[in-house]
C-alpha cells in the first residue's frame, strides 16, 4: 500500500517544485502512473482480504473503490486546467496540493484496517474538500454550501466517534479483520439501538439519505469541477463503503432498525428523481440524480443479502464514473456559455457533434442501459429488494422510468433543437476535453466485459 | 556578486538557473523577502488591511444569466417578460443595471407619454396594439397579491393625426394597413372633424385619422456602469460614487440603454472596424434632445381632447383636469438642439411651436406656458425605428433600443419579443425580423411614413 501512498504524497513536492509550464503535465502523468500501480490490486485471488501491513489491507470491496479514486485524480487535474488558467501560479499549486491531500486521505480511508484510523481519515477528507468548495467555487452561495457540507457531515459523524470508542472499550480492538471473526450478536437494549444509530448516521448523511441530503445539491453545484467530480464519484461512496463495513458488527438490530431508513430511501429515490425533471440548472440535475442512485445503494446495503451487496458495489463504481463524466460535460458547457441554465445552451449537437456523442453515452449509462455495469448494479438491487418484499418492485420500476425520463430530458434539452443565437461562437471541443470523456467512458465500457472485479466480496 | 560568480563558473549546467532561483522567481535578496513576509503577516493580523470575508451584499451578484444594461421601460419590460416566459420558476437569473436610480434623464419619464397605433409599418402597429392591451390590463400582468391595484393614469382619449393635402394619400394607405392589423382607426373629413371637435381650425386639413391610445407613468430598481468583450463574458458593474466594482459573469447582455445605447455598443466593440464592413457598422442610436412644454389655457379644448398631431409636426395633449396641456414639436434636421445637456430653449416654443398650435386651435392664441423640460429621444439616425435582436458579431449582445420616441408605446411588446428571442431562439408572436441589427449593414431601411 505504501507503494501507492508515498507516490501520492510525493505529488505535493512535485507540484511545488515544477516549472510553470510543466505543472499540469507532471502531475497528470504521475497520477496516471500511480493509478496504473493500483490496478494490480484488482487481482483478488480469494474473498479474504489482502493484508499489506497491520494498518492497510485491501479486499474485493475496497480494491475497486481504490482504483476508482486513483483513476480519478488525473481526470480531475485535466478537468481543472481551463478554469485555473487565469489564476496566479501559487494558487494553482495550492489547488493541486489540496487535491493531492484529499487523494491521500481517501486512499488511506479505503484501505484502513483500524476503524479509528478510518474515522480520522474520513473526517480529514472534509477539510480539503471544504477548502476547494469555498475558495474556488464560482458563486457567492459557495459559503453557504461549504457550511452545509461541513456541518451536516460533522454532526452525523460525531456520534460515530463515540460509538467506535465504546466498541473499542468493550472488545479491546477495532481492527476490522478481527471484528469480522469476533461477530457476536449485540444484546437487545436501548443503548445498543443508539449504538446502531450512532454508527450508521455518519454514513447515512454521507450517502446521502433522502431526509439528510440538503447539503448535496448545494455542495455539488457550487464546487468547482474537480470538487464536483471528487464529491460525486468518491466521497459519496465513502458512505456506502463505511456502511458495508460497519453493518457486520451491528446484528441483529439491523433487521428492525433498518426499516425507517429503507422507507426513506425507497421513497427518496422517487422524489429526487422527480425533482430532476423540474430542474433548470444542469449541475443541480446531476446532483439530484446522484442522490437518487445512492438511495438505491442504501436500500441494497440495508437488506444485507449477497446479491444486494454485489449490486451495491457495482452501482457505486458505475455511478462514480458516470456522475463524474456528467459533471465534466456540464462543466464544458459552463466554460463556454458562463451559465449553468440548461435552456441557455441548447442545440449543441449541431455545433459540437463529438461532444454530443459523449453526452449520449453518459446519458445512456446514467439511465442504466444494458450491458453497462450501471444496469448490473441496478438490476441486482431491484432483484434483491423484490425478494425482500414484493411491493418494492413498483417503486423501483417507477424510479427506473423516471431516471430514464430525466436523463433523456437532459440530453434532449442540451443537445437537440435549434441552437440559441448566442452560442454560435463557442470554441470547439478541446482534445483535453475529449480525452477526459474517453478516459471516463473506457473503464465503464470495458468493465461491462468483466464485471466480476467490481461485484465485491459476495461474488 | 556571488550569483554572478556562480553563473560564470558553472555556466548553463545544472545550476544554470542560479542558486535559489528554483522556487518561482526568488533571488538571494533575503532582506526584501523578509520584509515582504513581515508585511503580509501584519496585514493578516487583526487591524490589518486583508479582510477576506467582507460583506458584499450591497454589490450585484457575481453571476447572472442575463444582464440588462439600462433600467428604463424597455429594460424592465425585457426583464419582466424573461421571467414570465421562462418555463420553470427560477430558470433564468436576470440582473438589471441602471446608472441613475432617480431616472432623472430617462426618456420615458420625461416624455409626453402618448401611445398610438397609427403607424405605417405593420410590425409597429402590432407592437403598439399589444402594448395598449398590456397597459389596459396592467393588473393582469403586474398586479402583486395583497397590494392595491396599479393605477397607471392610463387615459384613453384617442389620437388625432392631421394630414395636409400632400400627406392625405399616405395617411389613407396607412389607415388601410392599420385596419388590416386590427387597430381601431377611423378616417374623418374636415366637416366631420369640425363636428366632433369644434375647437379645431380645419384649414389645410384634408384628412384626419382618429385612433385609440393614451398616456401613462411609473417603475423601479438597481445601479452601475461597465466594460465588455466580444463574447461578453463579464459585465463590470461599478457602484455609484465609489471605487467598488463587481464583475458579473453573464451569458447574455441586453442593451436597453436608451439614448446612451450607442456608447454601450461601442464599449462592446461594435463599430470598431473599417467603415463599410460589418465590424465597422456602428449602432446608429444617439441621444437627441426634445423639448416638452406645459401650458395653461382656460378657453382651450375640453375633456374630450385627443392627442392631436398637426400636419406641421406640432402636437399636444390634455394634461389633467385643469385646462393644462402638454405639447411640443419635433425640430427639423437643421435646428437640432445640442444633446449635451437638458436645458430648455423657450425661444423654440415661441418661434416654432406656438404659431402652429395657434393656427390649428384658435383658442391657443391666449395660452400661458407654465413649465418646460427637455428629454432625450434614443434617436435611430438610420431609419428612426427600433433595433431589436442579437448583433451578428458580438454574439451574446441583444438590442432593445433605438425607438426614437416610441419606446413607451412599444415597450411591453418589444420586451416580449426579446424574451422570446432569448428563450426560444426566434420571434414567436410578432415577427420583428425587419428590425434586426443587420439592416444597418445591408442598408435596408424600414421607414415609417409619418414620424414625429
Amino acid at each position: 500500500m505504501l507503494k501507492i501512498i508515498i507516490p501520492t504524497i510525493m505529488l505535493m513536492p512535485l507540484t511545488w517544485l515544477s516549472k510553470k509550464n510543466m505543472i499540469w503535465i507532471n502531475t497528470t502523468t504521475y497520477s496516471l502512473l500511480i493509478s496504473l500501480i493500483s490496478l494490480s490490486l484488482l487481482n483478488q485471488p480469494s474473498n479474504n482480504s489482502l493484508n499489506f501491513s497491520l494498518m492497510f489491507f485491501s479486499d474485493p470491496l475496497s480494491a475497486p473503490l481504490l482504483v476508482l479514486t486513483t483513476w480519478l485524480l488525473p481526470l480531475m487535474l485535466m478537468a481543472s486546467q481551463h478554469h485555473l488558467s487565469k489564476e496566479p501560479l501559487i494558487r494553482k499549486k495550492l489547488y493541486i496540493t489540496m487535491l493531492t491531500m484529499l487523494q491521500t486521505f481517501l486512499i488511506m480511508t479505503f484501505t484502513a484496517t483500524e476503524l479509528i484510523s478510518f474515522y480520522i481519515l474520513f473526517e480529514a477528507t472534509l477539510v480539503p474538500t471544504l477548502i476547494i468548495i469555498t475558495r474556488w467555487g464560482n458563486q457567492t452561495e459557495r459559503l453557504n454550501a461549504g457550511l452545509y457540507f461541513l456541518f451536516y457531515t460533522l454532526m452525523g459523524s460525531l456520534p460515530l466517534l463515540i460509538a467506535l470508542i465504546s466498541i473499542q472499550n468493550l472488545t479491546g480492538s477495532l481492527n476490522f479483520l478481527l471484528i469480522q471473526y469476533w461477530n457476536q450478536a449485540l444484546p437487545d437494549s436501548w443503548s445498543n439501538i443508539f449504538l446502531w444509530l450512532a454508527c450508521m448516521m455518519a454514513f447515512m448523511v454521507k450517502m446521502p439519505l433522502y431526509g439528510l441530503h440538503l447539503w448535496l445539491p448545494k455542495a455539488h453545484v457550487e464546487a468547482p469541477i474537480a470538487g464536483s467530480m471528487v464529491l460525486a464519484a468518491i466521497l459519496l461512496k465513502l458512505g456506502g463503503y463505511g456502511m458495508l463495513r460497519i453493518t457486520t458488527m451491528l446484528n441483529p438490530q439491523t433487521s428492525f432498525m433498518a426499516y425507517p431508513f429503507l422507507m426513506l430511501s425507497l421513497w427518496g429515490m422517487i422524489m429526487t428523481s422527480s425533482i430532476c425533471l423540474r430542474q433548470t440548472d444542469l449541475k443541480s440535475l446531476i446532483a439530484y440524480s446522484s442522490v437518487s442512485h445512492m438511495a438505491l445503494v442504501i436500500v441494497a446495503v440495508l437488506i444485507q443479502t449477497p446479491w444486494s451487496y454485489m449490486g451495491a458495489t457495482a452501482l457505486m463504481i458505475a455511478h462514480g464514473l458516470t456522475s463524474s463524466m456528467l459533471f465534466c460535460l456540464a462543466n464544458s458547457n459552463y466554460e463556454r456559455t458562463h451559465s449553468r441554465t440548461m435552456i441557455l445552451a441548447r442545440g449543441l449537437q449541431t455545433l459540437l457533434p463529438l461532444m454530443a456523442a459523449w453526452w449520449l453515452l453518459a446519458s445512456l449509462t446514467n439511465l442504466a442501459l444494458p450491458p453497462s455495469i450501471n444496469l448490473i448494479g441496478e438490476l441486482f438491487v431491484v432483484m434483491s429488494s423484490f425478494s425482500w418484499s414484493n411491493i418494492t418492485i413498483i417503486l423501483m420500476g417507477a424510479n427506473i422510468t423516471i431516471t430514464a425520463l430525466y436523463s433523456l430530458y437532459m440530453l434532449i434539452t442540451t443537445q437537440r433543437g435549434k441552437y440559441t443565437h448566442h452560442i454560435n461562437s463557442i470554441k470547439p471541443s478541446f482534445t483535453r476535453e475529449n480525452a477526459l470523456m474517453a478516459l471516463h467512458m473506457t473503464p465503464l465500457l470495458l468493465l461491462s466485459l468483466n464485471p466480476k472485479i467490481i461485484l465485491g466480496f459476495t461474488y | 556578486m556571488l550569483r554572478r560568480a556562480l553563473r560564470l563558473g558553472l555556466g548553463r549546467g545544472l545550476l544554470g538557473r542560479g542558486l535559489g532561483t528554483w522556487r518561482g522567481d526568488s533571488t538571494l535578496d533575503w532582506d526584501g523577502k523578509v520584509s515582504d513576509i513581515k508585511k503580509k503577516i501584519q496585514s493578516v493580523l487583526p487591524g490589518g488591511a486583508w479582510n477576506p470575508l467582507y460583506d458584499t451584499s450591497h454589490l450585484p451578484p457575481e453571476h447572472s444569466d442575463v444582464v440588462i444594461v439600462g433600467g428604463g421601460v424597455l429594460g424592465l419590460s425585457v426583464a419582466y417578460w424573461l421571467k414570465r416566459l421562462e418555463k420553470r420558476r427560477g430558470a433564468i437569473q436576470v440582473l438589471v443595471v441602471e446608472r441613475d436610480y432617480t431616472y432623472s434623464q430617462a426618456s420615458t419619464g420625461l416624455s409626453v407619454g402618448g401611445i398610438r397605433q397609427q403607424f405605417s409599418l405593420p410590425e409597429n402597429i402590432q407592437l403598439s396594439l399589444f402594448s395598449v392591451d398590456f397597459l389596459r390590463n396592467i393588473n393582469e400582468y403586474l398586479a402583486v397579491v395583497d397590494d392595491p391595484p396599479l393605477d397607471l393614469q392610463f387615459n384613453p382619449s384617442g389620437y388625432l393625426l392631421l394630414a395636409s393635402e400632400k400627406g392625405a394619400a399616405i395617411m389613407e394607405n396607412n389607415v388601410k394597413v392599420q385596419r388590416q392589423e386590427g387597430a381601431k382607426v377611423c378616417l374623418m373629413s374636415p366637416e366631420q372633424l369640425r363636428n366632433k371637435f369644434p375647437w379645431i381650425n380645419t384649414e389645410g386639413v384634408a384628412l384626419a385619422s382618429y385612433g385609440f391610445i393614451s398616456s401613462s407613468n411609473r417603475m423601479e430598481t438597481a445601479s452601475g456602469e461597465e466594460v465588455t468583450l466580444k463574447r461578453i463574458h463579464e459585465v463590470h458593474v461599478k457602484m455609484d460614487r465609489s471605487l467598488e466594482y463587481q464583475p458579473v459573469e453573464c451569458a447574455i447582455v441586453i442593451n436597453a440603454a436608451g439614448a446612451w445605447s450607442g456608447q454601450i455598443a461601442e464599449l462592446a466593440g461594435i463599430g470598431k472596424g473599417p467603415p463599410g464592413t460589418l465590424q465597422g457598422t456602428k449602432l446608429p442610436v444617439e441621444p437627441r434632445k426634445r423639448y416638452v412644454y406645459l401650458w395653461h389655457c382656460p378657453q382651450g379644448p375640453g375633456l374630450e381632447t385627443p392627442f392631436v398631431i398637426d400636419s406641421s409636426g406640432a402636437y399636444f395633449r390634455r394634461e389633467g383636469l385643469g385646462n393644462n396641456y402638454l405639447g411640443s414639436c419635433s425640430p427639423t434636421e437643421e435646428e437640432e438642439p445640442d444633446p449635451g445637456n437638458l436645458e430648455v430653449d423657450h425661444g423654440f416654443f415661441q418661434d416654432k411651436v406656438w404659431p402652429h398650435l395657434a393656427q390649428r386651435v384658435p383658442a391657443f392664441e391666449t395660452l400661458k406656458v407654465r413649465s418646460a423640460w427637455a428629454g432625450y429621444y434614443d434617436y435611430n439616425t438610420f431609419d428612426q425605428n427600433g433595433v431589436v435582436g442579437p448583433h451578428p458579431l458580438v454574439v451574446n449582445m441583444y438590442f432593445a433600443t433605438g425607438f426614437s420616441g416610441h419606446g413607451l408605446q412599444q415597450a411591453p411588446a418589444v420586451g416580449r419579443a426579446v424574451a422570446e428571442m432569448v428563450l426560444e431562439g426566434s420571434f414567436q408572436t410578432i415577427d420583428l425580423n425587419p428590425f434586426l441589427f443587420s439592416r444597418f449593414y445591408l442598408g435596408e431601411k424600414v421607414q415609417e411614413h409619418n414620424i414625429i
